[in-house]
């Protein structure tokens, strides 16, 4: 009986071999590539194959009947057709289609650098700002070694393609701060506010930059705090400029840091040789709180506020006074709060909102001057963000900002009292479209209001961008940008126009292989510069829109992570070329601000026999020109070029310690930033100028950086810049 | 006893359950035994097709999408040169065990599975991703072991990472030598709940193991 049973059953099995359909077919690409590795197989059985390197499948089955044939590639929108099983052989060839997927589509990158992203192809990482020798864990220190920049050490801010820093603006969760930068004495170079390592991403735009952004004529940066952190921890810094302690306590959906630090440049400068006097050092303290809290399944709250207080007094030879340095004391008090949520509104719409407040109050104090300088800032913003469909989104949203600036002067008997506050309500909306995943174009309009100047304004934007292979794109933006004029002005008049800049740029990017070449072409068009009569800053009702200038230029990026083992490097390069006739200019001419060529050059080394990681950077910017009152020519005085060599080297001590030591300009380079003259002539008829060097050749730092955590393994290597 | 009654109800349920679906169960051990001839990036490829087309035929089951995942992580590791495939063949992976968190939420197995992936995420750039990925990693193999702390894979991951992580933190790796011993003599002790079950890593233990001498 047993063996009947077998008998039969294999006879059976021999039957069903008997009837065996054998099918086969060749996949390719739209443009006739093969597919090697594709799969083919009958949807809902066992049988199917893999594509063979010439893109050809074949596989074997007993069913029989009608059944669906799948073929399928990750990335590919997957093909599928009703066969008839009958026991010959089926051929099908097929062409699939590349599925539209925003991930690997073309994205848009004229005039932008992203950071943040974990993809490969991106080309600065906030690590990279952080291991930036140099830098000196500035934000804005490491953003100065990528293209479209210029160093101007008596500044320390942000200077973009031909604009000055204060056509930059500074966005933390989508809220502007409205005083990124600490408080710092004339001809001083100003550090960021805010710690590097608060930021997951940053994306800095240099130009062309989305209509969700308004009130900046060259430049957006735009910093996003870090999400939720991992676990408990606590980290100490002991540095040779002061101490810092920030612990992190998280719970299931939620988190808190609190940040304390003292920064005291005392000891540091009685060791350091110091081109000032400076009666008391520089000296900080301050607090933070940063809060996060997951709402729901998609919403994250973050909550961010802090204290600072700082001051200094330091001798400056002022012009005017003579020869003699003179004290020039300022105290500056900041509170900063930032709020954000962002997540989903039911299956689609995505909301942004985010809210900021500033209230700074800077004292100074020179010579028989007194003055007092108070600025408080609202900002509140809302986005919705709409996908009609995988390729086509829409975002728009709503802006309020209040601005309110006040200035007390006080020298020796008179006083003068002058205020304004403004408000603006902004609205913007902007389009993103897909023709392909090689094709996207973004079209958006910003329109603005200002209640102090009763100005509309409105700023069309565009930007698109072609891949030409999966390496290479081409992008391009075009854009108007609307600021309001300097504070300073409009403390004395409203009679003026917001001032605007139109930004053509046309980039090349390419990476492939750890290696990324970018170039970028640009040309800035001025308008409606605010222009004064003369020298009579002090008739408001001279202002006026007439100024005008230009800046363009190029930028070239290269940076290469795979050539030389453990090493990476990058290189910078920017040429501008910009003029411009505004505010004091007596004819059009070439701004103090500018450089013609900036050159940086950054190497990183990791030394693993020593668990070091090294870093050196080369700065380089050509002499810039100032004004002599002496000479006939306006700005016609060549300053000597910026130049600076950095190194900086970290050491892992412990799998928690990290040392870490940094110079720079090691070679004590001179670097001199023009001379700044007397208002009035001496006797023989001479304005009197003094030199404006940096506060010292060389700076170094020394640090100790140590976390501890329940499993002893975190490190601060994020903090080694 | 009220455990041993669920456990022999588990027992009997899977039993039941697999003796229903022989063509399954002949379909994954015809495709397991695949592994062991698997050299390059298309072999893995085309191994995860078949584990592809059997999740599509059986969507209620979770080891197909388990071992499809394990083949695109291991794809990114024998692929070589270009960090962006590396990067887009976890990216499958990772859709796969996103999906499979859902399906069973409390499997060590997809955990330890997930530790791995993390892993490959970490080798593509371990010195941008180091910070990131190794906590990442720590995290999905502190899970796996909550759940079942005598999960072998798991302890594998975890000391692969020590290892790994020992020369950037001062640490002699040949410190993890007696664990490591520790983990191959108990390996066996581990009975995975069917032959289709999760069984791979001891080859890896080896590994560290002879390194060891």
């Amino acid at each position: 009986m047993k063996r009947a049973i077998l008998f039969i059953s294999l006879c059976f099995l021999g039957l069903t071999t008997f009837s065996q359909t054998i099918i086969s077919g060749k996949v390719t690409q739209i443009n006739g590539e093969p597919m090697p590795g594709t799969n083919a197989f009958l949807s809902g059985t066992y049988d199917g194959g893999s594509a063979n390197k010439n893109g050809e499948f074949k596989f074997k089955t007993t069913k029989t009947g009608e059944y669906i044939l799948k073929v399928e590639f990750v990335g590919y929108e997957s093909f599928s057709r009703k066969v008839e099983l009958k026991g010959d052989s089926i051929r099908v060839n097929v062409q699939l289609k590349e599925a539209f997927n925003q991930l690997n589509a073309v994205t848009i990158t004229a005039g932008t650098f992203e950071a943040g992203d974990k993809r490969q192809a991106v080309t600065i990482t906030p690590l990279d700002m952080m291991t930036t020798a140099g830098a000196a864990g500035d934000v804005y220190g490491a953003l100065q070694s990528l293209p479209g920049t210029t160093t101007v050490g008596e500044s320390g801010r942000l200077f973009v393609k031909g604009g000055e820093s204060e056509e930059s603006q500074t966005y933390i969760d989508g809220s502007l701060v409205t005083v990124p930068y600490q408080s710092s004495a004339p001809n001083m170079g100003a550090r960021g506010r805010f710690n590097p390592f608060m930021f997951k991403g940053t994306v800095f735009s240099t130009g062309g930059y989305s209509a969700e952004y308004g009130q900046a004529l060259s430049s957006v940066l735009l910093l996003n705090t870090n999400d939720m952190p991992a676990e408990d921890q606590i980290d100490l810094s002991f540095l040779s400029i002061g101490l810092e302690f920030a612990g992190t306590k998280k719970w299931n959906n939620g988190a808190v840091t609190g940040t304390l630090s003292y920064h005291n440049l005392a000891p540091y400068m009685n060791l350091a040789p110091q081109n000032y006097n400076w009666s008391r050092a520089p000296e900080s303290t301050s607090a933070a709180i940063s809060f996060r809290q997951k709402t729901g399944k998609t919403g994250l709250f973050k909550f961010y506020s802090s204290f600072d207080n700082d001051g200094f007094t330091v001798q400056q030879i002022h012009p005017g006074s003579g020869v003699i340095p003179v004290d020039y004391k300022l105290a500056n008090g900041n509170q900063f709060m930032n709020v954000s949520w962002n997540g989903n509104l039911g299956e689609k719409w995505t909301m942004n909102a985010s809210g900021s407040f500033t209230n700074n109050q800077d004292d100074i104090h020179f010579e028989q001057t007194k003055g007092a300088k108070n600025i408080q800032g609202i900002f509140l913003k809302n986005v919705f963000s709409y996908p009609i469909s995988e390729r086509f989104s829409l975002k728009f949203g709503g802006e309020f900002v209040r601005k309110a600036y006040s200035q007390n002067a006080q020298i020796q008997n008179e006083i003068h009292d002058n205020n304004f506050a403004n408000q603006s309500f902004s609205g913007f909306t902007e389009a993103q479209i897909y023709a392909s995943s090689k094709f996207v174009t973004r079209v958006g309009g910003r329109v603005e209001y200002s209640d102090y100047l009763q100005r509309f304004n409105f700023s069309p934007r565009f930007s698109a961008a072609y891949k030409i292979t999966g390496k290479s794109q081409f992008s391009l933006a075009y854009g108007w940008f609307y600021q309001n004029p300097l504070d300073d002005y409009l403390l004395y008049t409203n009679q003026l126009k917001p001032e605007r800049a139109d930004h053509y740029t046309f980039s090349f990017q390419s990476s492939a292989n750890s290696r990324t070449i970018r170039a970028e072409l640009f040309y800035k068009e001025y308008k409606d510069l605010v222009k004064l009569n003369g020298n009579q800053f002090y008739l408001p009702s001279s202002y006026n829109n007439s100024g005008t200038g230009y800046a363009k230029g190029f930028d070239l990026f290269w940076r290469d992570k795979k050539t030389i083992q453990n090493g990476d490097y990058w290189i910078s390069y920017s040429y501008l070329d910009t003029k411009r006739n505004y505010r004091n200019f007596p004819v059009e001419a070439v701004p103090t601000f500018a450089s013609k060529h900036n050159l940086a050059v950054v190497y990183k080394h990791w030394f693993g026999g020593m668990r070091s990681y090294a870093g050196v950077n080369l700065k380089y910017s050509s002499p810039r020109v100032y004004n002599n009152p002496n000479s006939t020519v306006f700005n016609g005085e060549k300053m000597l070029p910026y130049r600076s060599l950095d190194v900086s080297w970290s050491f892992l001590y412990r799998q928690n310690i990290i040392i870490y030591g940094a110079v720079t300009n090691i070679a004590g380079t001179k670097n001199e930033f023009g001379r700044s003259y007397g208002i009035t002539p001496d006797e023989s008829g001479i304005y009197p100028g003094t030199a404006i060097q940096p506060s010292s050749n060389r700076f170094f730092v020394l640090a100790c950086f140590i976390t501890l955590t329940r499993k002893g393994n975190a490190n601060q290597m994020e903090k080694i810049e | 006893m009220k455990k041993i009654i669920l456990s022999l109800a588990v027992v009997l349920v899977s039993l039941v359950s697999m003796a229903q679906k022989p063509e399954y169960m002949q379909a994954m051990g015809e495709t397991l035994g695949g592994f062991s001839t698997c050299k390059n990036v298309e072999d893995f490829q085309a191994l995860g097709n078949k584990f592809e087309m059997i999740a599509n035929a059986e969507k209620g089951e979770w080891l197909p999408l388990y071992y499809h995942a394990e083949c695109y992580i291991l794809m990114s590791f024998v692929e070589l040169s270009d960090p962006e495939k590396k990067d887009g063949y976890l990216d499958v992976a990772g859709k796969s065990i996103e999906k499979l968190l859902t399906m069973v939420p409390g499997e060590a197995e997809i955990y330890a599975l997930q530790a791995f992936y993390f892993t490959g995420r970490l080798v593509v750039n371990p010195m941008e991703r180091g910070q990131e990925f190794g906590q990442l990693t720590g995290q999905a193999t502190g899970k796996a072991l909550a759940i079942d702390p005598t999960n072998p894979r798991a302890k594998m991951m975890q000391l692969q990472m020590n290892i790994g992580s020992a020369p950037f933190m001062g640490v002699d790796p040949k410190s993890f030598c007696p664990q490591a011993k520790e983990l191959l003599a108990n390996w066996d002790n581990f009975k995975p709940k069917s032959a289709i079950h999760p069984n791979w890593g001891k080859d890896q233990v080896e590994g560290i193991v002879k390194g060891c001498e």
